[in-house]
């Protein structure tokens, strides 16, 4: 049984549309990532798990039951907050305890589980301080613990990371892999930084303009991008698109695009004598090239972007500008001419039209 | 040793403070001292500072019957109104703030409209009114009318004071379980309680220190304190100016008991911090 299913949920404010017929199924135990660009509708998607968006239309239930009407406390979901959203007149024990004591559980057992969840959060010195006594960090850990300590259901996550500094921002990402991988609890994440999702995720559920993009494990994600959208989205530093014609020659395929011609087996892609694609090369699978290589990107290096392993060189190719993730120490000078290859496998083609992949199933 | 050295600007500024400072108290301080003077001490040419102090100005306020009933009314009606302003204009300024639907900014508007009017144009009307219902000279003329200036004042202050609790936290507690009342009571209320406080607090020094309506809705029975404190200057041909000053330290002390009150009860609920 799936712990949340979506079927046909739209939502609108007044005239405007925010998410459209959108159908989902988040299995038990997994840990879903809603990505997207701002204002693609994934936090309202999380609101509207959570209760504090009314559902325009579908259905939505959680552990098999339709929550559409259920009040936010009463749908088994614990949520935590971009700004924490602690209680600022509280203390931390209280803060942690509020919901708990909604639920009419004993003061001693309360006690009990709070000291219990402060532990596994290190909170245990700041229970008596006030939210404001804290560090973001430690603030973002109540409003985790908060949420942990009414063994719910479904986590709902909206960007928690998102107000925290760079490096304690890898941190909690780590404990909350952490928290999820001990406490098994079906977990929705929301994020606009794909670095999260790609690490968090089971599944990662790219969404633009309230439109479902494309459903997947990070690795197929990455590896088989549905469309140019998802393709251009996902990845550091993003994927080169390249216009270019398709034309039959012989038993392969050449695309001419760019300034140059590249020739295709194209075993793996829909392709026709005329059409018009997009071809897509991530910027690490274009390798230096060796005399002779086949399938050329040349130009001169206009800007070199230094990355300690690897150097970003990006090039203007037929007036498009190109990037190449090269190691280090095959680095060009600035203006010096370059030459990059690439294997026929790293490739990806796009409908110019439509922007789907051709890539065949 | 390093010393910081005082910048003219500084200076500057620190003077005018202290000369804005003196300019509030001194006056305060002076009817305080006039209270307890004799009148020969207070009519001299040369103001004195040392003097031989009497309570006689204070023992003749707190020993006529006119000024301790004045004393009760002003309690009862001003103390009744802010309750009433209290019990209807937050949870009303809580619902403009948090479920605006479309009249919300009307209601702001027609709030505010309240306190367009001079006091004297409504007085007329309020006094006609109640002559008619029969209530004219009695307190709950008075509460009611005053009743009418708490909860504008407290709901058009309290609407911003309640908009600026951020909306996550109320969601926090939906999601804790609880529903708008019990959202209202435990959340919105405590954390937006430094500004209702102050925006209770103005408005019982508001109605505290109101003349006009009182004036025109009582004439003997529901006579408040300050229209009591106005008729000492009538007695006579001398201005009994000691008794004067001594009814307006009595007339002050209530609100500077009120905001004690209420400020120790802030501190009571926010002091939980350094345990």
């Amino acid at each position: 049984m799936s712990a949340i299913v979506c079927s046909h949920v739209d939502k609108a404010y007044g005239a405007t549309s925010v998410i459209r017929d959108l159908n989902l199924a988040i299995e038990e135990h997994e840990f879903v990532v809603f990505l997207g660009p701002s204002g693609c509708g994934k936090s309202t998607l999380l609101r509207m798990l959570a209760g504090l968006e009314d559902i325009s239309g579908g259905e939505v239930s959680i552990g098999g039951k339709v929550v559409n009407d259920l009040d936010p406390g009463d749908r088994g979901i614990a949520m935590v907050f971009q700004n924490y959203a602690l209680y600022p007149h509280m203390t931390i024990f209280d803060n942690v305890a509020f919901g708990l004591k909604r639920q009419k559980v004993p003061a001693a057992e309360i006690k009990k589980r709070v000291e219990a969840v402060a532990k596994t959060l290190g909170l245990e010195p700041y229970l008596g301080r006030k939210p404001t006594e804290l560090s973001g960090g430690q603030q973002q850990r109540v409003a985790i613990a908060r949420a942990m300590i009414k063994t719910p259901k479904v986590f709902l996550f909206d960007e928690p990371l998102s107000n925290l500094d760079a490096k304690l921002r890898n941190h909690m990402r780590v404990e909350i892999a952490r928290l999820h991988q001990s406490l098994k609890t079906t977990t929705v994440y929301v994020t606009h930084d794909q670095l999260e999702a790609m690490t968090l995720a089971d599944r990662i559920v790219l969404l633009k303009d309230g439109v479902i993009e494309q459903i997947g494990s990070p690795a197929e994600i990455y590896r088989r991008p549905g469309n140019q959208f998802v393709a251009g989205f996902i990845g550091t530093p993003n994927m080169n698109f390249i216009d270019a014609m398709v034309a039959r020659k012989g038993d392969g395929w050449t695309l001419t695009g760019a300034g140059t011609l590249l020739s295709l087996e194209g075993s793996d892609f829909y392709l026709q004598h005329g059409d018009r694609v997009v071809l897509g090369i991530r910027p690490p699978d274009l390798k230096t090239a060796e005399a002779g290589a086949a399938n050329l990107l040349q130009g001169t290096a206009d800007l070199i972007e230094f990355h300690g392993n690897d150097a970003l060189v990006t090039f203007g190719s037929g007036g498009k500008e190109i990037s190449a993730l090269v190691p280090a120490r095959e680095c060009p000078e600035q203006s010096a001419p370059v030459r990059y290859s690439f294997e026929e496998q790293s490739i990806h083609l796009f409908d110019a039209e439509s922007g789907r992949s051709l890539r065949k199933q | 040793m390093k010393q910081y050295r005082m910048r003219p600007g500084r200076l500057i500024a620190k003077a005018v403070l202290a000369l804005a400072g003196f300019l509030a108290v001194f006056p305060l301080v002076w009817t305080a001292l006039n209270a307890l003077k004799n009148n020969v001490d207070i009519i001299t040419r040369v103001p004195k500072v040392i003097f031989t102090p009497t309570l006689a100005n204070i023992g003749y306020i707190l020993g006529r019957d006119s000024v301790l009933t004045g004393l009760y009314n002003s309690i009862v009606a001003c103390g009744s109104a802010v309750l009433i302003g209290i019990v209807l204009g937050l949870p009303a300024a809580y619902a403009v703030a948090r479920y605006p639907n479309r009249f919300a900014g009307d209601i702001q508007f027609f709030v505010l409209s309240l306190r367009f009017l001079p006091p004297v144009a409504v007085a007329i009307p309020l006094m006609v009114i109640w002559l008619q219902v029969g209530l004219y000279d009695t307190l709950p003329a008075l509460i009611v009318t005053y009743s009418l200036l708490t909860i504008s004042v407290i709901m058009w202050l309290a609407i911003p004071a309640f908009q600026g609790v951020p909306k996550e936290i109320e969601e926090a507690a939906f999601v804790d379980g609880y529903g708008a009342y019990s959202v209202f009571w435990r959340i919105a209320l405590p954390v937006a309680a430094r500004s209702l406080i102050g925006a209770i607090a103005f408005s019982f020094v508001l109605v505290w220190n109101e003349f006009l309506i009182a004036l025109m809705l009582s004439s003997s029975n529901a006579k408040t304190l300050p229209i009591v404190a106005s008729e000492l200057s009538q007695q006579g041909m001398n201005v009994p100016w000691g008794i004067l000053n001594a009814s307006v330290v009595l007339l002050s002390l209530p609100p500077l008991l009120f905001l004690g009150i209420l400020s120790g009860f802030l501190n009571s609920v926010f002091r939980q911090k350094n345990n």
